[in-house]
């Protein structure tokens, strides 16, 4: 580990959109720290993950020290601080998904592509080369009554099977 | 004041007194970790657990409140005369009840739980929170059968290291960088069991941030366990193997309590020491590691003279005997004599004496190292005036406050001087090209100093004098307050204490000095010097005196 300060090569600007989108939500809080989660949201909606050009452009907005952000970056698993695939899978692995067979549907997704689950600290793992799909396990997404369940980004899929995970993902994109 | 019960002592408290701070004035160590007087107050390890008592009307009767609550942010006020509890008490409150000390056992097997046990390398080993309430307060054993969470030891900053693993997530060194630094370099990655204090870090680790401001060594002194760690101090020594008096910082001139680590050979540590007025609980680095000086190898040990142009070493007697001859061949109004923004209280004060009523002379001058830029923090100030006693300089030298210490003050001082007699005694002390000339000037340059300095080699007679933590005696700081420095080692070769050298040469020069230690010409001070009645060194004990009309 060294101690050489990183140099931010490209500054992360958000687009003109996105930047009246930030300005409409800032107004919505009492202080700017408040509205660290959904600035976080729309950086990486706009960048793919939070990369340090990120972190420092919304500390700068936010008036906050660089380190705050990270701290929210690295608390909350739907933050990437890595490339990841056009296609986030979360497959659901709380238990009861688990009674529900989600296990089949994960090692099929593996197979499928020849990939690991992603961690938190190496996504890459979970990652297919051509950066289509990125594979991660997730925490009950409250639809234990249609178990096991999946999201793809933002979509969720129910009462899933190694078939019917196929066909949903070949007909992706 | 609140009138509460703490276990079965009955105790006055004042109102708004956290139960901590209560228990602490009355002998009584409630355990904790986060809390720290100097910060805010999160409650987020619940080591200081106590159990408060309310009335409970269905029995009729004072009982133990349903919930402990914590110590840190439980504070005590002045109940209405209605609702005093047994009549009489404002609060009541067990520190020590079988529920307090179950509960302190079971937080400390959760925080031991990824703890390593590695006490036997381990820094703060002798001084550790984790150790000492374990020890105290802790069970004994651990049911944790699984694998230990090993987080890597980082590298935040110049002289900050941290060893992760020990980390018990007080955040009192976040809290620290945010409320005193206002810096905000730390903060907390991932979550729950996985929480690791870090700075800011791409994925792939490199810094974007290092912890470097000016009072980032503050961050070690507060970590209650071994997590942070001073690189200046790393496996040095085992704190029970040194000794320690308390000084005062002679790096600037807000005067920071601090306590001096030493063993014989030298100086180990400096860490701060609270007082209310100056410092509170903070020092800055500058201060903190700027006493390597002290040990250096290269500190004055011996006199010199000037030899064909060529310092070299001689005896004290011969030196002084110099001194003697040329002083009393020049005219006193051609001899100056500079005292030192760096020397105490004690030693200004002889060295005005021998100008004033030895050698009547009027040419009284002040040397001192240049001011530096002021750095201001939300809640700290390190002061521009890089000496311990401007202040108390002037004072005893008799110097207006606009006496200062620039160079071009200093050149005034001189110049119509023949013979000059300057102490100087700082770490460092670079002199431009006129000051240079200047002193090249005079026909005869006494310096009396601790290292080979600028000034020093333009001597015709050196005399080695000894740093802060050689000597007895007191500085004023820039807001009045007068504060002891004490002796911890003993000065290198033969270098002698500055008020003795100042009293040899006065006495060879016709005076009658006759201390004997530096507190006797503190008494002289206060019975001579205005305002400074009460500094005498019984009176300045450890928490100093301010002078009257001291501006705060
Ligand atoms: S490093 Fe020390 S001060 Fe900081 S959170 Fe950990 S234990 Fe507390
Ligand atoms: S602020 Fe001044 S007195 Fe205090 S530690 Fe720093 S240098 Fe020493
Ligand atoms: S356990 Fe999968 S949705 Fe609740
Ligand atoms: S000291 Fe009270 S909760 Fe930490």
């Amino acid at each position: 580990m060294s101690n050489e300060l990183i140099q931010i090569e490209t500054p992360f600007q958000f687009s003109e959109e996105n930047q009246q989108e930030f300005e409409r939500l800032i107004q919505r809080y009492p202080v700017k720290e408040a509205a660290m989660l959904p600035t976080l949201h729309l950086a990486q909606k706009q960048a793919g993950y939070i990369s340090p050009a990120v972190m420092e452009h919304v500390a700068e907005l936010l008036e906050l020290p660089v380190m705050k952000v990270k701290d929210v970056v690295t608390f909350y698993p739907m933050f990437f601080e890595e490339p990841v695939g056009k296609y986030v899978i979360r497959v659901c692995y709380t238990l009861p998904c688990a009674l529900r067979d989600c296990k089949l549907v994960l090692e099929h997704i593996k197979q499928k592509f020849d990939i690991d689950v992603a961690s938190e600290t190496d996504l890459a793992k979970g990652t297919t080369p051509d950066e289509k799909f990125t594979l991660l396990k997730s925490e009950c997404l409250a639809s234990c009554d249609v178990a096991p369940v999946v999201m793809v980004n933002d979509d969720l899929y129910k009462n899933l099977t190694p078939e019917k995970m196929d066909e949903i993902l070949d007909g992706l994109e | 004041m609140a009138f509460i019960k703490l276990n079965d002592l009955e105790v006055e408290v004042e109102d708004g007194t956290n139960i901590i701070e209560a228990a602490r004035q009355h002998g009584i160590e409630v355990p904790h970790y986060c809390y720290h007087p100097g910060l805010t107050r999160p409650a987020n390890c619940r080591m200081c657990l106590v159990e408060p008592h309310v009335f409970f009307p269905p029995a009729g009767k004072v009982v133990p409140d349903r919930q402990l609550a914590t110590g840190c942010t439980t504070t005590v006020r002045t109940a209405p005369p209605d609702r005093k509890l047994d009549g009489k008490y404002d609060f009541i409150v067990r520190t020590d009840s079988p529920r307090v000390k179950k509960a302190r056992e079971d937080i400390l097997e959760f925080l031991l739980v990824h703890h390593p046990l590695d006490c036997p390398v381990c820094d703060q080993a002798g001084e550790c929170d984790l150790q000492d309430f374990s020890y105290n307060h802790g069970s004994g054993k651990s049911r944790y059968l699984e694998v230990k969470n090993v987080p890597p030891k980082k590298d935040l900053g110049p002289d900050v290291l941290l060893y992760s693993t020990r980390c018990i997530v007080c955040t009192r060194c976040i809290r620290f960088c945010d409320e005193v630094a206002g810096t905000g370099e730390l903060g907390l990655i991932h979550r729950g069991s996985h929480d690791e204090i870090d700075i800011p870090r791409d994925h792939d680790e490199n810094p974007l941030r290092l912890l470097d401001n000016k009072l980032a060594g503050n961050v070690v002194d507060i970590c209650p366990v071994g997590a942070l760690i001073s690189k200046d101090f790393l496996f040095k020594s085992r704190p029970w193997f040194m000794k320690q008096v308390n000084s005062v910082c002679p790096g600037c001139s807000v005067g920071c309590n601090i306590t001096v680590d030493y063993k014989e050979d030298g100086l180990y540590r400096i860490q701060p020491r609270f007082h209310e007025d100056i410092n509170q609980h903070w020092m800055c680095d500058d201060g903190r590691l700027g006493y390597h000086y002290v040990n250096s190898e290269d500190r004055l040990q011996i006199p010199m003279k000037r030899v064909d142009g060529e310092l070299v070493p001689t005896s004290w007697a011969d030196a002084l005997n110099l001194v003697v001859e040329k002083f009393s061949e020049t005219d006193p109004d051609s001899i100056a004599i500079i005292g030192s923004a760096q020397a105490t209280n004690e030693e200004n004060y002889l060295l005005g004496k021998l100008a004033h009523e030895i050698l009547k002379t009027e040419s009284i001058g002040l040397f001192g190292r240049e001011p530096d830029e002021e750095h201001k923090f939300p809640q700290f100030t390190i002061d521009a005036d890089k000496n311990p006693n401007t202040r108390g300089a002037r004072d005893m030298l008799k110097l207006g406050d606009d006496a200062s210490l620039t160079e071009e003050v200093f050149r005034d001082g001189i110049a119509n001087a023949k013979a000059v007699y300057l102490v100087n005694g700082a770490p460092e002390r670079p002199l431009d090209e006129t000051a240079k000339q200047a002193l090249e000037a005079v026909d005869f340059l006494v310096v009396q100093d601790i290292f080979e300095s600028d000034v020093a080699q333009l001597a015709d007679v050196v005399l080695p004098g000894v740093t802060f933590a050689e000597k007895e005696g007191t500085f004023t700081n820039a807001k009045g307050w007068v504060q002891r420095i004490h002796r911890a080692v003993d000065p290198p070769g033969e270098a002698r204490t500055d008020w003795e050298i100042i009293q040899q040469l006065a006495n060879r020069l016709g005076g009658e000095m006759n201390y004997h230690f530096a507190g006797e010409i503190a008494l002289d001070i206060a019975e001579n010097v205005p305002d400074y009645q009460d500094a005498t060194h019984q009176k300045i004990g450890d928490g100093g005196v301010k002078l009257n009309g001291g501006n705060n």
